[in-house]
């Protein structure tokens, strides 16, 4: 299953070095542990400075984004195998 | 000393960057479709094909109801700009680190002078593969790519075209032309299909073939400068200059396939204006203006026209330009079709603002656009646009050398 979203999303994070690694993320009254942080990158959307981290757990990928103006996470993606 | 030059170019990019990003879809066959969504697809191609999916027969550019009947299990993502933008900055500044220049030939590849850095063939080997871990350690490595080295960029191009997905392949001066005869003749970059068809109507199929042919015959039939480079080519002769200077575009232009047809005047007239003003902008952003205007359309069954004047001043404004390209249009327009796709573009570019108006009107005008520019350069071309183009919407593309978002 493949959804595309912009939902509101409690992360916790890592903070390892320079860099920011999300470690959970809470989303619908559940709560994922990340166990790969695939990829990240950042944009620039109207003027913000905008971070997407590609995350994965077991049997589920999320992209969440990040917007380091109000640090608000949203949950962009959802891929669920199977 | 010869140069050495060497060429990467990314594996099915854009499938790959996604399977980096989301591991389900590694071992799969996944295709990216073009700008739009994948609730309207009826306009909609592959832009590109994961490994997976090309073995299974689906190929770029092909429409996506075709690329479905092939691998019915092929899973469709929409194409993310930004993310693709982002690693081919990483593949860019991994072959500055290790070059002497580097010159960026498309979204996904790069020539990049390695002649100091690597010494000879030997030390370009070890180039290749340093570089080569540095993009996986930057993109993740599962974003792989193909390395061609060889004296000239033609030859590396062409190099890294000849072993696919991960390949390196080291084309030393003294092998170039064993090379060459191992490789079909339209493979090479600069053999397209028209002069392919060309050169086998002349009895030429091979570089070997192609070696044999009279200089004379090959200027003759295809005009001094590529006759030329044909000559030169079949003994592996060719461009080794990589440069980093980014000339000064000779059009700046804007062109667009909507997600459906479109047929009212209104309609074509928004999204003409909403693309006028994208052309200025970018002109008036790099200091450009433009003397000639030139519009495309292309109908549902595939028809096109086309149409161009060169305008009585100097032009930035979009105003203008959407007047004169909507003039060409409705002139031109066969009105019993939907319209697919249409382009703006301008051409005989000046480097140069367009002239102060004496007039109070036009004077206002201009302090708008000026103020229109600064919103645009600091919040982004979507934050700001006319109340009348405020339907329109353009998805972001990667055409080429430029992502949308970028240019």
């Amino acid at each position: 299953m493949h959804e595309y979203l912009n939902d509101p999303i409690d992360v916790t994070v890592d903070f390892i070095g320079n860099k920011v690694r999300p470690k959970t993320v809470c989303w619908d009254n559940r709560v994922y542990k990340m166990k790969k942080v695939n990829l990240v990158h950042p944009t620039n959307e109207e003027g913000k400075s905008i971070f997407y981290f590609s995350v994965s757990d077991k049997a589920n990928f999320m992209k969440l984004r990040l917007d380091t103006k109000n640090l608000e996470w949203r949950l962009v993606e959802l891929y669920t195998d199977g | 000393m010869s140069k050495i030059i060497l060429h990467v170019d990314f594996n099915s990019f854009f499938a790959s960057v996604e399977q980096q990003a989301n591991p389900f879809l590694r071992g799969k066959a996944i295709a990216i479709t073009g700008k739009r969504g994948l609730k309207d697809m009826k306009h909609s191609i592959v832009a590109t094909a994961s490994v997976e999916a090309k073995r299974l027969g689906v190929k770029t550019p092909m429409p996506i109801s075709e690329a479905r009947r092939i691998c019915p299990e092929l899973i469709l993502l929409h194409g993310d700009m930004r993310k693709y933008s982002e690693i081919t900055k990483r593949l860019l500044s991994a072959l500055k680190k290790n070059s002497d220049a580097v010159e960026q030939f498309s979204t996904d590849e790069a020539f990049a002078d390695i002649t100091s850095t690597a010494q000879d063939y030997f030390g370009a080997t070890i180039v290749a593969q340093i570089i080569r871990n540095e993009i996986a350690k930057s993109c993740g490595k599962h974003c792989t790519v193909s390395i061609g080295v060889g004296p000239n960029k033609t030859i590396a191009k062409l190099a890294s075209n000849s072993v696919k997905p991960n390949g390196l392949t080291i084309v030393q001066p003294q092998d170039v032309k064993a090379f060459l005869d191992s490789q079909p003749l339209g493979d090479v970059c600069g053999i397209g299909k028209a002069t392919e068809k060309h050169l086998e109507n002349l009895g030429i199929s091979s570089f070997g073939t192609l070696r044999k042919a009279n200089k004379q015959l090959l200027l003759n039939e295809f005009k001094t400068i590529a006759g030329s480079w044909l000559y030169d080519i079949a003994r592996g002769i060719s461009d080794d200059h990589v440069s980093e200077i980014v000339e000064d575009p000779k059009s700046i232009g804007h062109s667009y396939t909507f997600p459906h047809d479109l047929d009212s005047d209104v309609e074509i007239q928004t999204n003409l204006l909403a693309l006028s003003d994208r052309v200025a902008y970018r002109l008036r952003r790099d200091g450009f203006s433009a003397g000639s205007i030139s519009i495309f359309v292309r109908y549902s069954d595939f028809s096109a026209n086309h149409a161009q004047l060169q305008t009585k001043e100097m032009v930035q404004d979009g105003l203008i330009i959407y007047k004169n390209a909507w003039a060409m249009i409705d002139k031109i327009r066969d009105t019993n079709k939907s319209i697919r796709l249409i382009g703006v573009s301008t051409s005989n570019l000046t480097k140069s603002d367009a002239p102060m108006s004496l007039f109070q009107k036009d004077k206002k005008m201009q302090r708008t656009l000026k103020a229109h520019d600064c919103i645009a350069v600091k919040f982004g071309q979507e934050s700001i646009s006319r109340a009348s183009t405020m339907n329109t919407s353009f998805k972001e593309r990667a055409s080429g050398w430029h992502y949308d978002h970028e240019i």
